[in-house]
Order: structure tokens, then C-alpha cells, then sequence
């Protein structure tokens, strides 16, 4: 059921959809299983309380713009067990709700949480088609498994296949990736890794700064070490060679230097020179500041008013 | 070894509480008691002591919606609802949803306008499984800070009188971004004619001259609440793998690009400040010392620490395109003579 989609859109995910997905999935769950009201009820039985894992589901909203569609948001639904369909009058009001607050979002298709894409969600699917001609289906796995390195995130589309004869719908993978603004970066990175919130010290501040720089750099050392120990590999005889996998190396080779053109050094340098101008001012501010207030702290040690021409002992 | 031990002195200086790992036993606080939050709400313990809640607890997913609302309205101010419970004297806020309502200067009770989104969305959200009640709103100030405008005390006021518990909750999208720290402030106002019994010291942050005023007639009317957050463990695990693919676009930031109109309005707001107070200490050299020469230095001080502020964000830009520039454009330099210079010359901390 899953190849890889040919249909050519480029898919980008918000982080803000997973996390609503997820939070869905947790409240759901934490109201079927209510906690015990003392901490030693699990252990008396020994027996852990029984944990349901329910399916939770929703739907995607976002903007698709030519081959690219963006996933920004997304609400929950109601599921009706009996005709294995989602509430459609429901749908249609949480649109119209969030049609007003967002008017450029349109329905781009359904999630649902689970382990695999399911027989009966190729049902949910076709109902959906109708809004949109080729639905998404993003597919969140709520195990949680610490061995696990990808996110456990999977979009299908839905492809006409011809299998034994007969045209059918099938679930393909999709790849996609993680776009994000500003904005929602700054406030995941600071729920993620939780860092102090109030200013602190101008060091602190550095630190927090060059930490979060440091960690992508990490990351960047760690994949191309990946690919080096591949490519190593591949020289000694060890790994068959891959004509493909050496094109994309050797082009992501040539794109470095990034960029060397004239002007951008020359822009490079005015905003260094600008930010260099910044500080000098800063600099400036807090020295008037400084010798401001050490000029009112002489006139009040030695006060020529009261004595003339003397010294009081300022007390 | 030696990391380690900066690090846990660097975690001891600024009280870093190590948060445990949630496991799935304690996503209790998922759970939504509806005997005990009725329980609650007739006590109604708030009545008699305004400073009853202290603290605020933000769940991950709410913060996100809020910043993410809030930016997406740019230079306008946005405003939303929050949904939650309380415990104790904290107020839990676990979603937040937008609000069709555009901010203008005189916005006096937005929720008339937006009683009927709020009820559709409150029944069809109680449908779908979110069953708590609005418990606070929130709203943005682009680029001039986390405080209450007088019409915001008064907005607040009205709702602590009839729809308690009710919290209030401003976030700066522009700040945030240029930061690169997440801007937001929760407030309670004190009934009317109460007097704060001490005066909380709350951090400090720059306001703009044109708001100035309106922050200073109305900042002993509300006070501060603390505020954390929290995720579940599903959330905690997604965010570890969601790092995977997101470090690409911690590096690819450029803040300095980003912020430049913010960074520009700043220091000519602080230029004026600067001509203010040198206006007003030109008329204070003859009179005594006093306490107006004291008002009048702790202005100089406190522009003194803005302009350090706008300059310690502006160089942590210059940083990461210093360092971008290193990873990704040195590789030229193997092509020219060793002679040259190998680049702009690394900084001095200021």
C-alpha cells in the first residue's frame, strides 16, 4: 500500500499540526483513562490499569500554492464508529469558525493517529474527496518508542492504481519536510528545551544564543560525517557504488562557497560595520551615563555651598 | 569534566529546574475533572483575597497557537480566548483559539463582538473532547511590550468581575522574533481603589515613548503571575525527533535581516528618550539635589540599559551570520594565497 508518491507536490508541515495532533491524541486518551486517585492504587494489584490507545481524528488546513502545499493548522472530528465516516454537519461548522479567523487556509485533507495507514480510512478519504480533489492524510504514530530517530509522521496521498484489473485507490507516502516561521521556531525551541525564560545576564543570554547554534552545527557535523564514512566506504568496495547518490553528493559539493559574489561582501561588511556602530554608541550612552553619575556623586561628596572653598565631611 | 561542572554552575546562577521527563503517568494534568473544577468554582476562593492566584501553567500547544496568532497579524493586534482549568492557586491554560475581531485604539469589550464565535466554538470543541471552559484571553502589543493598556485594566476588570476565574495574557510577536525568546506576560487586575500591599518588583522592559504614559497611569492596577510550562510526554518525544529535522532552520535565521525595521524604530524611540532626558537635566543644574535629579539619572540609567539590550541582540545576529559565513563561504580561501586575510576578525565580547 505504501510506494512512493510520483505526483510531484512538495509538502510542508507545521510543527504547530503536530503538536495539536499530539495534544488531541493525549486528551482523548487522559480522559478515558482517568488517573487513580492515590498513588498506590496501580501498585497494590501489581497489575497495570488498563490504557486504551484510541484513534483520534481531524482535519488539515492549510494553503497550497502551484505544486506546494503547506500544512498550517488543523482541528479536531467527530468519528462515527457506525458508518465509519467523519460527522460531516461538524466539519462544515468548525470550517465556517475557522474561516473567519483564517480566511486563506482551505481544507487540505485528514489526520488520524495509529501505527499504519488502515483499509477502512481509504473510506473517511473518499468522503473527503469532494472538498478536495486529492485529500492528504497525515498519519501520526502515538507510540513512543525511544529507539526511534525519524518522526513518527507519515503523509499518503491517494493514487488510482490499476491492481489485478480493477482501478483502485491506494495509499502512497509522501516525503515532506518541516517549514516553519520565526515566530513558532523561537516558541517550540523554548518549550522543547525549556530554556530561562527571563533576561538574565548579558552572558547568559550568549550562552543560551551560541548553545542553540552550536547544537544545529552538531547536527550539520554529524550528518555529513554520514555521508563521508558512506562515501569512505564506497571507495574501499564495501558498499556498491551508487551512481545516483554520488551525483547528489558531488552537487551538494559545488554549492559551496554558499555565495561570492562583490556585493555581497560588500554588504556583509556594512552590516558588520553597522552593528560595530551600534555598539560604539552603546558604549558612548553607558559612559555619559557613568560620568553623569559620577559627577553628581562628587558634587554631593564635596559640596561647595555650604563651606567656601572647602571640604565638608560628608557623612 | 570541565563542562559539566560550567555547566551546573551555569544551571545553579540562572535556577534551572531540571524538569523531569514526563512519563505517561503524569499526563494527569490532561485530565479534566468536572466534579472538582464545579467544586471549585462555587468556593470561589479568589473573592476574597486579590491576589489569590499566583501562578500560570501554559501548555506547549496553547503557547505555540498564541505566538503563531499573534505573529501572523503583523503590526495589528490580535486577541484570542484561552481554555483551561484551575488548581489550586494556579491557573492551568491548556488551548487557545483566535478570535475574528481586528485591534483598534478603541476597543473597549471585543467579546461583544465575538460572543457568538465563542459559544459556536466552545460547543462544537466540547463535542470533539475539549471540555474545559474559557478560563483567560489573550492579545498581542507588536513591538511594545508585555503590559496592560488602560483599556485592557478596564476590559479586565470587567471580566474579573463576572467571569472569574479570568486571566489576562499579552504577548509580543516583534519582541519575541528579535529576541529570539518568547515575550509574554500574564496579568491579574486588583478590584478597584485596592492598594498592593508590597510592590513586586517586576522585570524590567522598554516601552515606547508614545506608550509610556498609558503604562505608568496604570501599572500599580494589575500585577505579574509566574509563569511555566509544561508538554506532555507524547509532545516531549515528538519535539526530541521534531529537533531532527528543525536544526536546518535554526542555522538558516538571520535575525539581523528580519528585525531590521524593529532595530531602526527602537533606537530612534531611544533618541528621543535620550533628548527628553537631556532636556531635563538641563533645567535641573540649578535646583538642589533633590529627588528629581535621582528621577531624572535613573532614566539615563534605564536608556543606558535599553540601548545595551538593542545592541547585545543586534550582535548575537552579526554572530550567526559571522559564523554561517565561516561554515559556508571559507572554502574559497583554500583557492587564494595564504597571504590574505582569512575573514573579518573575530569579535571582542562586549
Amino acid at each position: 500500500m505504501a510506494s512512493s508518491s510520483s505526483s510531484g507536490l512538495t509538502f510542508k508541515l507545521h510543527p504547530l499540526v503536530i503538536v495539536n495532533i499530539s495534544d488531541h491524541y493525549t486528551r482523548v486518551k487522559s480522559q478515558m483513562n482517568p488517573p487513580p486517585l492515590t498513588s498506590t492504587s496501580t501498585t497494590v494489584n501489581g497489575v497495570e490499569p488498563l490504557q486504551q490507545a484510541p484513534r483520534v481524528y481531524g482535519c488539515v488546513i492549510g494553503v497550497q500554492r502551484g505544486r506546494t502545499v503547506e500544512i498550517f493548522n488543523s482541528f479536531e472530528l467527530l468519528y462515527d464508529p457506525s458508518t465509519h465516516s467523519l460527522d460531516r454537519p461538524f466539519l462544515e461548522k468548525k470550517q465556517e469558525l475557522y474561516k473567519k479567523v483564517f480566511p486563506h487556509f482551505y481544507i487540505l485533507g485528514w489526520y488520524s493517529t495509529g501505527s499504519d495507514a488502515q483499509e477502512s480510512d481509504m473510506h473517511i478519504h473518499k468522503a473527503l474527496m469532494d472538498i478536495n480533489e486529492s485529500p492528504l492524510y497525515v498519519l501520526l504514530n502515538p507510540t513512543i518508542n525511544p529507539a526511534q530517530k525519524d518522526l513518527p509522521v507519515t503523509i499518503y496521498e491517494s493514487e488510482l492504481h490499476v491492481i489485478d484489473g480493477i482501478p483502485q485507490l491506494i495509499f502512497v507516502r509522501s516525503s515532506y519536510t518541516i517549514e516553519t516561521v520565526e515566530a513558532e521556531r523561537i516558541s517550540v525551541d523554548h518549550v522543547a528545551h525549556l530554556k530561562p525564560s527571563d533576561g538574565g545576564s548579558a552572558a547568559t543570554q550568549l550562552a543560551a544564543h551560541l548553545t542553540g547554534i552550536h547544537s544545529a552545527i552538531k547536527m550539520l557535523n554529524s550528518r555529513i560525517r554520514v555521508l563521508h564514512h558512506y562515501l569512505v566506504g564506497m571507495q574501499k568496495g564495501d558498499v556498491p557504488c551508487e551512481n545516483s547518490l554520488l551525483r547528489q553528493v558531488s552537487s551538494l559539493l559545488r554549492r559551496l562557497p554558499a555565495i561570492e559574489s562583490e556585493k555581497f561582501q560588500d554588504d556583509f561588511l556594512m552590516e558588520y560595520n553597522d552593528t560595530l556602530l551600534i555598539t560604539y554608541l552603546a558604549m558612548f550612552t553607558n559612559c555619559s551615563s557613568t560620568m553623569n553619575e559620577l559627577v553628581d556623586k562628587f558634587n554631593t561628596a564635596y559640596d561647595r555651598h555650604s563651606r567656601r572653598g572647602g571640604r565638608t565631611a560628608f557623612i | 569534566m570541565d563542562s559539566a561542572i560550567a555547566q551546573k554552575t551555569w544551571e545553579l546562577e540562572n535556577n534551572i529546574l531540571t524538569v523531569e521527563t514526563p512519563d505517561p503517568s503524569s499526563d494527569s494534568i490532561f485530565y479534566y475533572d468536572e466534579t472538582a473544577q464545579a467544586k471549585f468554582q462555587q468556593e470561589k476562593p479568589w473573592a476574597n483575597d486579590p491576589h489569590y492566584f499566583k501562578r500560570v501553567k501554559i501548555s506547549a500547544l496553547a503557547l505555540l497557537k498564541m505566538v503563531v496568532h499573534a505573529r501572523s497579524g503583523g503590526t495589528i493586534e490580535v486577541m484570542g480566548l484561552m481554555q483551561g482549568k484551575t488548581d489550586g492557586d494556579a491557573i492551568i491554560v491548556m488551548d487557545a483559539f483566535a478570535l475574528p475581531v481586528e485591534g483598534t485604539e478603541t476597543r473597549v469589550n471585543a467579546q461583544a463582538d465575538a460572543y457568538e464565535y465563542m459559544v459556536d466554538y466552545s460547543q462544537t470543541n466540547k463535542q470533539a473532547g475539549r471540555l474545559e471552559n474559557v478560563v483567560g484571553w489573550y492579545h498581542s502589543h507588536p513591538g511594545y511590550g508585555c503590559w496592560l493598556s488602560g483599556i485592557d485594566v478596564s476590559t479586565q476588570m470587567l471580566n474579573q468581575q463576572f467571569q472569574e476565574p479570568f486571566l489576562a495574557v499579552v504577548i509580543d510577536p516583534t519582541r519575541t522574533v528579535s529576541a529570539g525568546k518568547v515575550e509574554i506576560g500574564a496579568f491579574r487586575t486588583y478590584p478597584e481603589g485596592h492598594k498592593p500591599v508590597d510592590d513586586p518588583i517586576s522585570e524590567y522592559q522598554t516601552i515606547p515613548l508614545n506608550k509610556i504614559e498609558d503604562f505608568g497611569v496604570h501599572c500599580k492596577q494589575y500585577y505579574a503571575l509566574d509563569i511555566t510550562y509544561f508538554k506532555s510526554s507524547l509532545d516531549c518525544h515528538l519535539l526530541d525527533l521534531l529537533w531532527n529535522k528543525y536544526w536546518v532552520n535554526t542555522l538558516s535565521s538571520s535575525p539581523l535581516l528580519g528585525n531590521g525595521d524593529y532595530v531602526a524604530g527602537q533606537i530612534s524611540d531611544l533618541a528621543e528618550k535620550l533628548e527628553q532626558a537631556e532636556n531635563q537635566l538641563a533645567h535641573s543644574r540649578i535646583s538642589p539635589l533633590g529627588p528629581s535629579r535621582k528621577k531624572e539619572e535613573s532614566q539615563l540609567a534605564k536608556i543606558t540599559r535599553d540601548s545595551a539590550k538593542i545592541t547585545v541582540e543586534q550582535v548575537h545576529g552579526l554572530m550567526s551570520q559571522v559564523i554561517k559565513d565561516i561554515l559556508f563561504n571559507s572554502v574559497r580561501q583554500s583557492n587564494r594565497s595564504p597571504n590574505e586575510q582569512s575573514g573579518p576578525e573575530p569579535m571582542v565580547e562586549a
